[in-house]
């Protein structure tokens, strides 16, 4: 092997390296966390042990584990690394450091969702979808298993965010649209939501105003066992395709448009794939969690200044930065007043706020 | 020597505006065709059409008698190499690995050992090894320009079509990278390259055909020294210039300090 290629190589292996150590700082972290709450503490150890089954561990300890915080740690670590992954895919195929998933509109879709069902009781969707299913279940026995995964507010808030996904793919089947056409249509996505909801806040009773704070908190609280398992499932899905399109990611993010087709890589239908997916993955996640941004911005750049650009790296590396930072923050706000719970969504930009701008200002021009 | 592209008449307009009127050329396997025309001539327009970038309105592009537009964009990447004269992008990588995006073309997902071999080889061979590891964007002009010369170098197409790819070169580097273009083009089997470029006597020095481009249209086609006459020259780019033989050979088209025509 020349010099240069082994150079490569060596950057290549010290760079998985790294994300391995990240993965397993995640994980210690993740046990961690497990153990910590506003009532019963165990150490590591102890929920080691229980989760391996090599102890059996008291009832309530094991009610606790099962029941509640292994749901919620493992929801951190989805809803961390999908909003992580979508922010890095929406970077790259819009070429723009600067977007997040909220950037194109699809949380504030899910806002406007949340806002009608709890200001003007408009829960269409899960009437629709309860009539739809008590016809499915006559014929199909099996459905009543999967049936009624959220609260009315989350699946409207799902249909609003999947109704801007709609647009977005509308959006992508326009000659000649670029890449600020869909930033600044997510803009207006944005304004427009934010206009119709503010027309219902100023009508608003104080008790559905709180309600409405309460979900653009950003907060893990809102979803049970059986939700986090579908979500995980659906992100699981989604990843691994955005890995496969690494390559055309990378020309495009790297040299733009026509630097991409000289490649062989088709800069619109690249963008518009990678759009969807992305925000279909911010759909899912923000529909059961509501406003949490910062993740999606935050982690990208953090693997960005560890591990450079090329996404083979930069998606696996921005998953585990997201659920790293999405874990603390959620551990910090679980314990920090316990028995008070502080909203994710608050920790993780005062917690991720500062260390990003530490990391950006140290690491200037070095990866 | 074979034909590798055929162009018939090709126009392309951005909307009412007609920037390429019925272009007709080939090229042969082994040549090395500068494109000549003042600024808004068409040049990078012409380019651009040849590699799908834009469609033109009108007109066949064919390749090895296949028709372009029946290509899909992947294999249109393995058969020619359009090279923009510069890149910008909010995000960088190491030069290593903007070059081995020429090799994208060829990658299902990891990098094997052919490729990287490719990718080693053509950063040695341009010159670029002492900085193959730094960022592509905290690199000079001119070391951009050649390293995404090496990136279209690197992806083995049949055809170049380079958009001025000495603007930003120094001298010594415009002389170095087009003899390296020109020996690719003579010694690999099957390749050319055709060139946008402002540099008459770059042009005139490293071309076998040159195509002078005037408001759209071809008006000379040939060589060097039958396209650049001074009354082409003075038609085109409305200067006087006479034709000087070196005792080298070498064929210097000298430009006289005067411009000819009041606007």
């Amino acid at each position: 092997m020349d010099h240069l290629s082994r150079k490569y190589e060596d950057k290549n292996r010290d760079h998985v390296l790294k994300i391995f150590l990240l993965g397993l700082s995640t994980i210690i972290i993740a046990i961690f966390a497990l153990g910590q709450g506003s009532s019963v503490n165990l150490d590591m150890l102890t929920v080691a042990k229980i989760l391996l089954q090599i102890e059996e561990g008291n009832e309530i300890q094991r009610l606790i584990l099962w029941e509640y915080r292994v749901p919620r740690v493992v929801f951190a670590i989805i809803a961390g690394t999908g909003l992580a992954v979508a922010g890095a895919l929406m970077q790259g195929a819009l070429g723009n450091p600067l977007v997040s998933p909220l950037t194109l509109g699809v949380a504030s879709g899910a806002a406007l969702g949340a806002a009608l069902a709890i200001f003007l009781d408009l829960t269409f969707v899960s009437e629709l979808l309860s009539i739809l299913w008590t016809g499915l279940t006559a014929i199909i026995p099996i459905v009543p298993v999967i049936s009624f995964v959220g609260s009315d507010l989350v699946l409207n808030a799902f249909f609003f965010a999947l109704f801007v996904v709609y647009i977005i793919i509308k959006l992508g089947s326009v000659r000649g649209v670029t890449a600020e056409s869909y930033i600044l249509v997510g803009i207006a996505i944005t304004f427009i939501a934010g206009a119709i909801v503010q027309t219902m806040v100023y009508f608003a009773t104080a008790e559905e105003l709180s309600q409405l704070t309460h979900w653009s908190f950003g907060s893990l609280a809102r979803v049970d066992s059986r939700e986090v398992w579908i979500i995980g499932g659906a992100v699981i899905i989604l990843i691994p395709k955005a890995l496969e399109w690494s390559w055309d990611l990378n020309s495009l993010s790297i040299g733009g448009d026509e630097f991409a087709i000289s490649t062989g890589v088709d800069p619109v239908a690249t963008r518009k794939k990678i759009l969807i997916l992305s925000s279909l993955l911010t759909a899912l996640i923000i529909a059961f969690t509501g406003m949490i941004g910062f993740v999606g911005l935050a982690a990208p750049h953090m693997s960005r200044l560890i591990i450079g650009n090329d996404y083979r790296k930069l998606i696996p590396c921005s998953a585990i930065f997201g659920a790293l930072l999405m874990l603390i923050a959620d551990t910090i706000g679980r314990t920090v007043i316990a028995p008070v719970v502080l909203p994710v969504g608050l920790m993780l930009s005062v917690v991720g706020g500062p260390l990003f701008i530490y990391l950006l200002l140290t690491n200037r021009g070095h990866h | 020597m074979s034909e590798l592209m055929k162009v018939e008449g090709l126009r392309f307009s951005w909307g009412d505006n007609l920037v390429i009127d019925s272009v007709d050329f080939a090229v042969k396997e082994n040549e090395l065709i500068s494109i000549l025309g003042k600024n808004g001539a068409g040049k990078s327009t012409l380019l651009k059409c040849l590699n799908k970038i834009l469609s033109p309105s009108q007109g066949k592009i064919l390749i090895h008698g296949e028709d372009v537009t029946e290509l899909d964009i992947l294999t249109t990447s393995k058969k020619m190499s359009y090279v923009p004269q510069s890149i910008t992008s909010n995000f960088s990588m190491d030069v290593f690995d903007v070059v081995l995006l020429g090799r994208r073309p060829y990658i299902n997902w990891s990098v094997g050992e052919n490729d990287r071999n490719i990718v080693s080889k053509t950063i040695d061979r341009m010159g670029l090894s002492s900085f193959a590891f730094r960022r592509f964007d905290r690199l000079s002009g001119g070391e951009k320009q050649r390293v995404i010369i090496a990136k279209a170098v690197a992806q083995d197409p049949d055809l170049f079509l380079f958009d001025e790819p000495t603007s930003d070169l120094d001298l010594k580097n415009q002389i170095e990278v087009m003899k390296e273009l020109r020996k690719i083009v003579s010694e690999e089997n099957g390749k050319a390259a055709v060139i946008a470029i402002h540099d008459i006597n770059i042009a005139s020095r490293f071309s076998d055909r040159i195509i002078l481009l005037h408001e759209g249209e071809i008006i000379s086609n040939g060589k060097p020294s039958d396209v650049l006459t001074p009354e082409n020259i003075e038609l085109v780019f409305e200067v006087t210039s006479r034709q000087v033989m070196g005792e080298d050979g070498i064929l210097r088209i000298v430009i006289n300090d005067e411009i000819t025509r009041e606007k």
